[in-house]
């Protein structure tokens, strides 16, 4: 009973998430279409999101989030209406809306408090505009229309119309001939016809159906094609265009007359008005019987309803559960395998190639039910960028700065959990570069910049690892300054600092405790910036890199792991100790000679072919006790080549088992802190298996002032 | 038994179990599950109450030892070892390596006194409680506390 009832808020939290979602993707467009040029569809995709929400709320008892939608939709039909105009202020007014909105659903959700003032501010701002702001002129149709037509006409439909004659557009009437059975099909048909040559304005039924089965609509269209244009287009039997012709009365004000010249059709505009009244006379006493809502958005209900059919939502733990499923079917295949090997020595050898075959058979498709999951575990990383163009748009509008966001790759692919912890170190990335990296726009324009400033989002794959660049045209970083810092703070010794090649200096701006500011902005620069987002990109297994040219830009490259649920593993033994690294993360692996060890400033040392390898004794390093019980000492040890990015590390292993595909299982609360693992995995044989976290030990075998001397040991 | 359902005062539930020479027990409503200990793996670098990680049907759990916990002295597992497993307020699965389970008792609340007055200011952090049914003692453990 609960369970349903979880799960019934579960499908609320996602599905309301998703329009969220789609609203501010609806704002994000009508921003840059800017004022004039704003898509009415794209208004009533907004409306009709918010509308869903509010019906939603009160369906589950978020009595604020419907007041605020109730509201909402207020302003977003007087958008529609034209009553009000999509400038950057009422854009950033609903933009608000979206943030508001995030927050109640986090509380909805019991993840925090409502936050009572932001919604009362969002009120207060959202009250004036449903009121005030840029009323319309008043209300004369520039033509002529008959009266009949105009009573039936919606508010909304009126608006476009005096719209589109304005925009000087010619008017059409197309009466369409639908069987009822498809009529959903056919009208979405004839619509997406329709559109690249203007806009449907209204439906109305002429009452005139030839049979019981069929019904007959007059579509008013408005449109800068000619006749002959519409009927190339829309073509078929059951269609007939005509063209309505105007005839200017009185209203010589609007230029209406010179329109008339695009009046192709021989009927009189009054006659047709007189048909068009007529046939709304026929449905009079049942008028629009659709929902008031669905008829004002023109959109009939049923393909509403159909629309989100071919998807389902699911919830990730249930493919984190599938996951663990395929992770046990792993556990029988190497069963399988050992008893493969059994029957190596039967005589029997029938048998021996049935079993052989089966194998082959089980291990092909379990691959492919691996792949499976991984791929519906794959969301592309375009919700994230749409999120930080919102960012982008709000902070350079609050900091004054004129911000152009490029965004390629949008459609690569990541996995879902990866997607959701990605966001706050990406939005810390933008602000600090809008904060601090794009310069003024009196700066730029002194030192012939362009004015706006550029930042750009680039992600794409790269074999098992998605890439994320983020790039601005700023000011670059100022090594001196990090540097000066990095000293003040301790982490650095004065002399060293001569020593320091570029990319070092540069690196230091991921330590804790640097910012290179005088005074903290609003949205970056209290010194707990990079170094978190550093530490949140090693979690999740990937790298951050920083490159920047003073007075050019800077560039972030993000190096992250497309999933984390299953792993190419190599397996390694240390002190009778299995451990699993994951072979994303291992460049080779080689037999290890004691007697080519050097000791290079402290730090043992290898050369591999004519370059310096650090190396780290694991054993050591995880300060690993000799077992209790005997175990078999290593024939000879090896040195694997681990690497994140540019940086590399030998590590010293006893043994190497071979390679296995596991299932990486995050490490309790408890032992989340303890750094240089990754997680755990199962392995054939019931035992658990720790999984290194390569970036952590690279890292801090090559932390620190260490890393800075060995770095400088090795040639690059 | 048919005298304590008869009586109105409350009845609680303990897993009664053995550490070292002593007998100790957390309520039972806390307790999902009690398993033989599976082969563990050691977690370099974890805190010294944790005596390693180990798999129940797929699910990682995270062993503590309740000797270390209480600062007891440390003994070789034997036979009769039991994991308690127990889902923590963090949602994380922990298992609590106990010597020896013995059973389930139920406890009136006048036959459980409150640990302050009692124990000393370190342990009585972990301890709720000290239950006396019928002349015997048991300490009661404050799960909560133990895995937090």
């Amino acid at each position: 009973m609960t369970d349903g009832i979880d799960k019934a808020r579960e499908e609320f939290f996602s599905e309301a998430q998703e329009l969220i979602e789609m609203f501010s993707r609806n704002l994000l467009a009508l921003d840059e279409q800017g004022i004039g040029a704003a898509d009415p569809s794209i208004i009533n995709e907004a409306f009709r999101a918010v509308h869903t929400l509010k019906s939603l709320a009160g369906l589950f008892n978020a009595t604020e989030m419907g007041r605020v939608s109730h509201t909402l939709e207020d302003v977003l039909d007087r958008l529609r209406l034209g009553r009000l105009k999509a400038s950057p202020d009422v854009l950033d007014v609903l933009f608000a809306a979206v943030d508001c909105y995030g927050a109640m659903l986090a509380a909805e959700r019991g993840e925090e408090g409502l936050n009572q003032p932001q919604i009362e501010k969002l009120m207060g701002v959202l009250g004036t505009l449903g009121e005030s702001a840029v009323e319309e002129a008043p209300d004369q149709m520039a033509f002529d229309l008959e009266p009949g037509l105009l009573a039936v006409l919606t508010e909304y439909e009126e608006h476009r119309l005096k719209t589109n004659m304005d925009a000087g557009q010619a008017l059409f009437r197309i009466r369409v001939r639908f069987d009822l059975a498809t009529i959903d099909k056919a009208l979405e048909d004839v619509k997406a016809k329709a559109k690249p040559h203007g806009e449907i304005i209204t439906y109305l039924p002429t009452g005139d159906a030839p049979s019981a089965d069929a019904i007959e609509l007059d579509l008013l269209m408005a449109s800068s094609s000619s006749l002959e244009q519409l009927e190339a287009a829309l073509g078929g039997t059951d269609l007939t265009i005509t063209a309505i012709p105007r005839i200017s009365q009185a209203s010589a004000s609007t230029g209406i007359s010179s329109l008339s010249t695009h009046a192709l059709g021989t009927s009189s505009f009054a006659a047709v008005g007189e048909e068009t009244a007529g046939s709304t006379v026929a449905v009079g006493d049942n008028p629009r019987t659709e929902p008031p809502v669905n008829a004002e958005l023109n959109v009939p209900a049923v393909p509403m309803l159909r629309s989100v059919a071919d998807t389902v939502r699911v919830d990730i733990r249930k493919l984190d559960g599938l996951m663990n499923v395929v992770g046990e079917l792993a556990i029988v295949k190497s069963a399988l395998n050992r008893l493969g090997d059994r029957l190596r020595n039967t005589q029997d050898r029938e048998l021996r190639r049935e079993v052989s075959r089966i194998q082959r058979s089980f291990e092909r498709r379990l691959s492919e039910l691996q792949d499976g999951i991984l791929e519906v575990r794959m969301v592309t990383l375009g919700q994230l960028f749409d999120r930080l163009s919102r960012v982008v748009r709000q902070i350079s509008r609050d900091m004054g700065k004129e911000i152009r966001l490029v965004v390629t790759g949008a459609q690569t692919e990541i996995d879902k959990l990866l997607v959701e912890e990605l966001g706050d170190p990406l939005m810390h990335i933008i602000r600090n570069s809008i904060d601090h990296g794009i310069e003024s726009a009196e700066q730029r324009k002194a030192i012939g910049k362009p004015v706006a400033g550029t930042i750009a989002l680039n992600a794409y794959q790269k074999g098992n690892h998605v890439v994320i660049q983020i790039e601005d045209d700023g000011q670059g970083v100022n090594e001196a300054a990090v540097v000066e810092r990095a000293v003040r703070a301790g982490h650095l010794a004065a002399n060293e600092v001569e020593m320091l090649s570029r990319a070092e200096a540069l690196g230091l701006i991921f330590l804790p405790g640097l910012s290179t500011r005088e005074q903290a902005g609003e949205y970056s620069g209290r010194g707990v910036g990079m170094d978190i987002v550093k530490t949140n990109i090693n979690k999740l297994g990937g790298i951050i890199d920083i490159q920047s040219e003073y007075s050019i830009g800077t560039q972030l490259v993000i190096t992250l792991p497309i999933t984390l649920a299953i792993v190419n593993a190599l397996l390694i033994r240390l002190l009778g100790r299995t451990f699993a690294l994951p072979l994303s993360s291992v460049a080779e692996a080689l037999m290890f000679d004691e007697k080519l060890v050097r000791t290079v400033d402290g730090r043992e040392v290898m050369t591999l072919r004519g370059s310096t390898l650090v190396l780290c004794r694991l054993d050591r390093f995880f300060e690993l006790k000799e077992p209790a019980l005997p175990h078999e000492g290593p024939r000879y040890k090896s040195v694997v080549v681990a690497t994140m990015g540019a940086r590399r590390l030998g590590l010293v292993v006893d043994d190497l088992l071979g390679q296995q595909d596991i299932v990486v299982k995050g490490l309790g609360p408890t032992l989340r802190h303890v750094r240089g693992f990754a997680g755990a995995s199962e392995l054939g044989d019931q035992r658990v298996a720790l999984v290194l976290d390569a970036g952590a030990i690279i890292e801090e075998a090559l932390a620190g002032h260490d890393a800075v001397t060995t770095m400088r040991a090795r040639p690059s | 038994m048919s005298l304590r359902e008869r009586n109105e005062e409350p009845v609680r539930e303990y897993l009664v179990f053995r550490l070292a020479e002593d007998t100790y027990g957390v309520e039972l409503i806390r307790v999902q599950e009690i398993v033989n200990p599976p082969a563990l793996t050691e977690v370099p670098r974890a805190n010294a109450t944790t005596i390693g990680i180990c798999s129940v049907r797929g699910m990682l759990v995270t062993v503590v030892d309740l000797r270390r916990v209480l600062r007891l002295a440390e003994a070789p597992a034997s036979r009769n070892s039991r994991i308690l497993l127990t889902r923590t307020e963090g949602a994380e699965l922990m298992g609590l390596y106990v010597d020896e389970v013995f059973q389930v008792s139920r406890l009136l609340e006048s036959e459980i006194e409150g640990a302050n007055a009692v124990l000393g200011a370190d342990l009585s952090d972990h301890v709720a409680g000290i239950g006396r049914p019928d002349g015997e003692l048991i300490v009661l453990l404050d799960m909560r506390s133990i895995t937090s």
